[in-house]
């Protein structure tokens, strides 16, 4: 499982955790969440999110 | 060792920042001697200078430790922190909006707005920016060769463009930048309500007028926007609900002023830097127009360049330790975009302006879950413009010195006065 970080605000998508309160499930690959997504803290799309090393 | 009370005095005068090569140098020494070092000054409370960019987006992405509306957001001395408490029954900002609020209350207020400005949302609002952005530039050309770009076009263009987005009528617009003014230039006597130099009390003073005259004003658009619910943001606001009930008077005015004065003068300040960097620099102008793709990487750095809002204060709710250093709980910390977006670690030559970088990863809409709401229509904004005035402009230069906004907070270019000519 990965993480990946928002360039512009540094939001952290973990695919361990997903996003429960926004309907993604633990465990959700970052290129599997729905197109429409974006940056729940800043609005970026999905193309400015980098993957991260922890 | 604290900061030298000369160099900490440098950094928060507000006349430093009129002359942006002394503010500059400053931090560019205290980024190379004490880069997250503590001023005290007997007239403040002691602060932490956190001028480096990563430390600052460390302290960003942990906002359950470094709150916003503890303290003051933004610096104040001792005695003005006083009276303000005085006059809001304890609260140490005069307005509580998005910046001077946490928790559960910040996240419940950003929702409202946050829907409506993400990149999807604002994509709809292009050509109709468009034609404000042409109307303009037709504007600007109408002097004939010699304008004062920002007093003429930049200061006025975005604010049409958010007062149209937020629901204000033009004929208001006068109003709406006046007092942004009052409120975000009080130390310069050019801009301030009383057009003079004012003492800090004075100040004070002034600033409690405009905010109260702003009060007057929205309590009309709640009023209206209640009756007659719109798709615009100010109604957004008026009608917005957190757990079943309105938006308390200090979070509904709030709002709306930090809508309607964030929401254009920083954009504005931006402009009319790009436009003075633009204006010393024959070559940059060429480099644009051969390259129009590089329209993003221009709007990129016309903000890592002025950096509008130069600092926002944090305290810290509990003991941690950031670059280093060791940060007790109840300590406030000056968060220098100013220094942050100079960063000789992240940046090639910080103080150059350039179109080539790779990366820029300017952090002038601040960083983390307090990241600046309008920034995508921000840069959609300058975007559209620059792109109608490289159509048209064939050559521009500088037609008298620049004067910059006296001001330790959200500043930039008051007079860019500029000779130019069209294709």
């Amino acid at each position: 499982m990965r993480k990946w970080r928002c360039r512009n605000c540094g939001f952290i998508y973990d695919e361990t955790l997903g996003l429960p309160d926004e309907g993604i499930a633990p465990g959700t690959r970052f290129e599997d969440i729905p197109e429409d997504w974006y940056c729940p803290d800043c609005g970026t799309e999905q193309d400015d999110f980098e993957l991260v090393d922890y | 060792m604290t900061i030298s009370e000369p160099l900490a005095r440098t950094i928060i005068d507000p006349k430093s920042y009129a002359r942006r090569e002394i503010v500059d140098a400053a931090f560019a020494q205290i980024r190379a001697e004490q880069p997250l070092d503590k001023a005290e000054l007997p007239d403040f409370e002691p602060f932490w200078v956190v001028s480096r960019h990563a430390d600052i987006k460390e302290i960003e992405r942990q906002p359950d430790i470094f709150h916003n509306g503890d303290m003051s957001t933004f610096l104040s001395p001792r005695d003005g922190v006083e009276r303000v408490k005085a006059l809001t029954g304890g609260e140490p900002n005069l307005i509580r909006s998005l910046v001077s609020v946490d928790g559960d209350e910040h996240k419940a207020l950003r929702g409202v707005v946050f829907p409506h400005v993400t990149p999807r949302a604002i994509k709809p609002l292009e050509d109709q920016i468009r034609q404000i952005a042409r109307e303009f530039v037709d504007h600007m050309l109408s002097f004939g060769g010699e304008v004062d770009f920002a007093q003429d076009v930049a200061f006025l263009y975005p604010l049409r463009v958010i007062m149209t987005v937020l629901g204000v009528p033009q004929e208001d617009e006068p109003f709406m930048l006046k007092l942004t003014q009052e409120l975000f230039n009080n130390a310069d006597p050019e801009l301030n309500r009383r057009r003079a130099e004012l003492t800090p009390e004075e100040m004070l003073k002034s600033l409690w007028e405009t905010t109260m005259e702003l009060e007057a004003y929205f309590a009309a658009v709640t009023e209206k926007f209640r009756a007659n619910p719109t798709g615009q943001i100010n109604s957004l606001i008026a009608n917005a609900t957190i757990n079943g009930e309105f938006l308390n008077h200090r979070q509904l005015m709030g709002y709306y002023i930090i809508a309607a004065t964030a929401g254009h003068d920083t954009t504005s300040n931006t402009t009319a830097g790009a436009m003075w960097a633009l204006a010393e620099r024959p070559e940059l102008l060429k480099a644009m127009q051969e390259s129009p793709d590089r329209i993003n990487a221009f709007v990129e750095e016309s903000i890592r360049w002025e950096v509008p809002v130069k600092h926002f204060m944090r305290s810290a709710v509990s003991d941690c330790e950031i670059g280093g250093r060791q940060i007790k709980g109840g300590d406030w910390l000056m968060l220098s975009y100013q220094s942050a977006n100079r960063d000789e670690t992240v940046w090639a030559d910080p103080f150059d302006f350039r179109i080539d970088r790779d990366q820029n990863p300017q952090i002038a809409f601040g960083y983390g879950v307090h990241v600046c709401l309008g920034q995508h229509l921000a840069r959609m904004e300058m975007r559209i413009l620059w792109e109608e005035l490289f159509k048209r402009l064939k050559s521009v230069e500088m037609a008298g010195p620049g004067e910059r906004t006296i001001s330790n907070f959200v500043c930039g270019p008051k007079h860019v006065p500029i000779r130019f000519t069209v294709n």
